[in-house]
């Protein structure tokens, strides 16, 4: 699939910043020390630009971003709908918990129930997200479990990264252990989708599996079409194992060595990890195979 | 709504025999001339005669070339519109109600004044039935000419799909699959038809007739027939009437 920047910043970063509100939450409901105001006001602050960027950035590659707002309407069926509903409910609480922190309008008793509202708002609306893409057959590199769990665990990994940021490093030892856990889910997603490569062939979407080996003989046009630019990325292997360290590298690997050594520069930190959230969902696009490519390159997918 | 019909009263869709269609790309040709027209028209067309022209097309002809041991190479010409699936993956996915499967015929549609052109519907389809127009920035797809089938101003054998109206060879048959008694179930029940990439699930409409088996054993009768005649005549030649 053809990696396009303005679906790779939505899910980056409303997924830092899902991360980091769930982690502001879940120590206003949990912690015995809970944060401070302005830990709390900054931290609202900046879930609302990280989630409001993805949300903007996602809107760039419509054809008619003016009519966005008809895709709340679908929920009944649609994912991205879903997405759509849920992304804009868990408003509610980032702006309740951040507005009543900074304005004290003497509803401090719901803050902790709004919390808890948040917790599971953005945890929904996380798994509406990667459900977007699991939910799609005919791109096997996303129809699995795996995709579903990564996208919950690296918005927690990137955004207790972002947390520390805000709210010092009593967790440091926990966001460095949750960094390796993203590491590891995303090894197994790649061994999983390089495993199941290649389980469906030319001949099954000709329907001719009982005729032999099918080929190409001559193009059905003579330009590429819309359907080769947007799902026929090819990616060469140099390139994916570079991309791949980086992902690791800069998304998990040392964003939680410095973590571990209190690196004092934190916001740096969590630049690193966000860049290598990107270069991981840069790839996952890049690396994902429609099958619609059997029709035209591809002898298996 | 995007939710799919529990069942359509009838299936409209096409049957298209691989044995017959010789790759004139006439359906496409005339395809794109109905619907630039039609009422899903004008179908963008980007530099069509410059270095490279782009542009939307409901119906594209693939050919393919077959390798099977024992039998020879085969080029089969493959004509691929839309399917219009009973569980149609690109309806469920649209967030916004712009696509839709009618439950009288089961006609899937793009509502070209709904649609927001997020694409997603183009990635939940495994065909590639869907293309994208840049020009009005919504998806576009093959209608199975909805605007000429159901018009009463045009003779009744004519309110077919302009793909099938203009293929030379009548390779393509449009009818319902609904109805067990219409031409296109019966041929379909007659010849072994197929559907395309079942492993999807998306239970298309519209089948496929393959090429008939075409085997080397056809060589082999010659070669019989005249190993047949040579013994005749060594018999004959040596006067051996007997066997």
């Amino acid at each position: 699939m053809h990696p396009a920047l303005s679906v790779i910043i939505f899910t980056t970063f409303s997924g830092m910043g899902y991360g980091l509100f769930i982690w502001l939450c879940a120590n206003l409901v949990f912690a015995s020390s809970p944060p401070s105001d302005m830990e709390i006001v900054s931290g609202t602050a900046l879930s609302t630009i990280l989630v409001g960027i993805g949300l903007v950035s996602s809107t760039l590659h419509l054809g008619h971003p003016e009519r966005a707002w008809r895709a709340f309407s679908q929920w009944r069926s649609s994912w991205l709908s879903r997405e759509g509903v849920l992304s804009v409910l868990t408003f509610g609480p980032i702006i309740f918990i951040g507005g009543e922190t900074y304005l004290k309008l003497g509803f401090e008793y719901l803050i902790t129930p709004m919390a808890v509202l948040g917790i599971l708002g953005a945890v929904a609306t996380l798994f509406t997200t990667s459900m977007i893409y699991a939910s799609l057959k005919s791109i096997p590199a996303w129809h699995n479990n795996w995709v579903i769990i990564g996208y919950q665990v690296f918005a927690l990994s990137s955004g207790g990264v972002a947390y520390i940021m805000i709210a010092g490093w009593q967790h440091y030892r926990l966001v460095s252990a949750l960094l390796l856990i993203g590491l590891l889910v995303k090894i197994i997603t790649w061994i999983y989708i390089d495993k199941h490569r290649g389980q469906y062939k030319r001949e099954d979407a000709l329907g001719l599996a009982d005729f032999g080996r099918a080929k190409p003989f001559e193009p059905a046009h003579s330009q590429k079409n819309y359907l080769e630019r947007e799902m026929g990325y090819n990616l060469c292997p140099r390139r994916r194992a570079l991309m791949r360290w980086i992902a690791l590298g800069c998304g998990f690997i040392v964003p939680a060595i410095l973590l571990y050594m209190v690196f004092s520069i934190d916001i740096l930190i969590t630049i690193i990890c966000l860049g290598g959230m990107m270069a991981e969902r840069w790839l996952f696009f890049a690396e994902a195979e429609h099958v619609v490519r059997l029709y035209y390159d591809k002898d298996e997918v | 709504m995007t939710c799919l019909p529990e069942k359509t009263d009838k299936k409209l869709g096409l049957l298209i025999d691989l044995n017959i269609c010789v790759g004139c790309h006439a359906c496409a040709v005339n395809c794109k001339e109905w619907n630039t027209s039609g009422i899903t028209g004008p179908m963008e067309d980007l530099k069509p005669y410059g270095d490279d022209p782009s542009g939307v097309w409901y119906n594209r002809i693939h050919s393919y070339e077959f390798k099977k041991e024992n039998e020879v190479d085969r080029t089969v010409y493959f004509p691929k519109p839309c399917l219009h699936c009973e569980d149609a993956p690109c309806v469920t996915v649209c967030p916004t109600g712009a696509s839709l499967k009618r439950s009288e015929d089961g006609i899937v549609l793009v509502n070209p004044d709904v649609c927001i052109g997020c694409k997603l519907c183009s990635w939940a389809c495994p065909y590639g039935a869907r293309e994208y127009d840049t020009s009005a920035g919504v998806m576009q797809k093959c209608t199975l000419c909805v605007d000429k089938i159901y018009d009463e101003n045009i003779p009744e054998e004519r309110r077919v799909p302009a793909c099938v109206s203009t293929c030379p060879a009548g390779a393509r048959h449009f009818g319902d699959f609904a109805d067990p008694a219409s031409n296109v179930s019966l041929l379909a029940a007659e010849n072994d038809a197929r559907e395309l990439f079942p492993q999807m699930k998306t239970k298309p409409v519209n089948q496929y007739l393959p090429p008939r088996k075409r085997e080397i054993a056809e060589n082999k009768k010659l070669d019989q027939k005249v190993t047949n005649i040579k013994d005749a005549l060594m018999k004959w030649a040596t006067l051996d009437f007997t066997g």
